[in-house]
């Protein structure tokens, strides 16, 4: 596996706007040629077998009987039909669309219909209306880690950004809604920050190189297309962090389609939502075998899933995408190795 | 009167120069046609353009469009997916051969659950001018049946720059 020093990473990901110089150094190019990413070493601490759901990005309106409810509880339904039921979910932010507590209530009510616990992460729709306020109430702490046969698996908050409102004397509405446009033109680029990077160091001391370990955080962890915020801008410091670890899988949300990546020891995928698919960005994929097909506009269900993970006793990883309609390649359809 | 032989390539040249002479006259001179545009009306007309591409970014961005809360902007960020370059061409969704202004129609009122715009209204045009700005430089290529990203967008406050 390619190392790559916490100097150079930086580096590169400063001087790099678009992502493709940045992933071109990063990513094996070798494994992408046979549709799937390139396993990255198994973690060699034996772990119990699991399997665990994922979904995000629901973007539920305050809106009665609104299409995106159905969808987000076809998802729930669909992880709850599950055999074996996965022993957990995490989701990955973007409950709500514009930040409203009647939002976060809705998606809540659907999410209590899981059959398993289920752990959350805040997007950026669900924050920036009360800076968080309702999203805390209901769903506890922003950046939380918890230990599952003999997993590590952490959450953490990386859509902050810096005070773009305060001095534009923005109210909280108008806040929301310049965070709302994918491409704002004002909201510059997010992260998780100080506090959260000294906590991930604490929370990651004491754990041994050969802990199996799992991050979920809303963005990518890597610099794939910095203009929509398909990036977080301290991962570098992330990822130097984790580099102790044999192994490392790494979700996100946010991006609304297939996409995959490997950073040094970290396997980095995207999940599909359960409100609308995005295009991919106008930048070269890492690994172009690992990608959705293009949507049907007339489908409102195309480009929409859940997904499931399933971990293997030596860490070995596999996501599942569940896409509602017939969306994914084959390749990508057999299941992606983490 | 006639004319040597010597004499005929002389004076046919002098009559053209004579011709060529009065032509730049009438045209510089504003007779026959518009005199070139200066830097301060093209500079006019590209910020009419701008001006469109603005009042589009704003209605592409605004869920008053619709009426279930979803705006363009929601699908297609900068206003990618929407393949102005490849217009007309056949819409499935529409069963025929259709425009972009159509097309813009449909997304608003079948996804989005709003009102269609006058084809011809200030409205429409700003919406195409937004779509249309966002894949400048794009080859057009009518029926291409492959998605185009929008034209790569670095600028802004807190982004890198390319």
């Amino acid at each position: 596996m390619q190392k790559i020093s916490r100097r150079q990473f930086l580096g590169y990901s400063m001087k790099t706007g678009a992502a493709t110089l940045f992933t071109g150094i990063l990513a094996p190019s070798a494994s992408s040629f046979f549709g799937y990413g390139g396993v990255a070493a198994a973690a060699t601490k034996k772990i119990t077998p699991f399997t665990f759901a994922v979904l995000t990005d629901a973007h539920l309106y305050d809106i009665a009987d609104h299409k995106f409810d159905k969808f987000l509880e076809k998802a729930v339904a669909d992880v709850n039909s599950l055999n074996p039921l996965p022993d957990l979910l995490l989701y990955a932010g973007d409950i709500g669309q514009s930040g409203k507590e009647a939002e976060l209530k809705k998606g809540k009510k659907i999410l209590d219909k899981l059959k398993m616990p289920y752990k959350v992460i805040p997007g950026e729709h669900d924050y920036y209306l009360d800076m968080g306020a309702a999203w805390r109430g209901l769903f506890g702490d922003e950046h939380w880690s918890i230990d599952h046969k003999g997993v590590h698996i952490i959450g953490m908050n990386s859509i902050l950004v810096p005070d773009f409102w305060s001095m534009a004397g923005l109210t909280p509405k108008e806040r929301m809604g310049r965070m709302e446009e994918l491409e704002c033109h004002r909201c510059g680029l997010w992260g998780v920050g100080d506090k959260q990077l000294e906590w991930l160091e604490k929370d990651v001391k004491k754990l041994s190189p050969d802990t199996p370990v799992v991050i979920m955080t809303h963005s990518p962890l890597w610099s794939y297309y910095p203009r929509w915020n398909f990036q977080t801008y301290d991962a570098p410091e992330i990822l130097s962090t984790l580099s102790k670890f044999e192994k490392v899988i790494a979700i996100h949300g946010h991006v609304h389609q297939v996409v995959y990546n490997q950073m040094g020891n970290v396997t980095s995928a995207g999940l599909l939502s359960t409100s609308w698919p995005w295009p991919y960005p106008p930048v070269d994929l890492p690994y172009p075998a690992i990608k959705m097909n293009r949507v049907d506009p007339g489908d409102f269900e195309d480009g929409l899933g859940s997904h499931q993970v399933s971990l293997g006793g030596d860490f070995a990883g596999e996501i599942n995408y569940r896409a509602f309609s017939d969306l994914l390649p084959e390749n990508v359809r057999r299941g992606v190795k983490l | 009167m006639k004319i040597s032989r010597k004499a005929y390539p002389v004076r046919t040249l002098g009559t053209a120069l004579l011709v060529t002479a009065a032509l730049t006259t009438l045209v510089t001179g504003n007779v026959l046609a518009k005199p070139v545009r200066s830097d301060k009306q093209v500079a006019e007309e590209r910020s009419a353009l701008m001006a469109a591409v603005a009042k589009g970014d704003g209605l592409w961005h605004d869920g008053k469009l619709g009426s279930n809360g979803l705006a363009c902007g929601n699908c297609h960020p900068d206003g990618s997916a929407t393949n102005p370059h490849t217009f007309p061409k056949y819409q499935s969704n529409l069963g025929r051969v259709g425009t972009l202004r159509e097309m813009i129609n449909w997304c608003i009122t079948v996804p989005m659950q709003g009102k269609p715009l006058a084809y011809d209204s200030a409205e429409m045009v700003a919406m195409e001018a937004y779509a249309t700005f966002a894949h400048r430089g794009v080859a057009i290529a009518p029926a291409k049946d492959e998605q185009h990203g929008a034209v790569p967008v670095f600028g802004g406050p807190g982004y890198p720059q390319p």
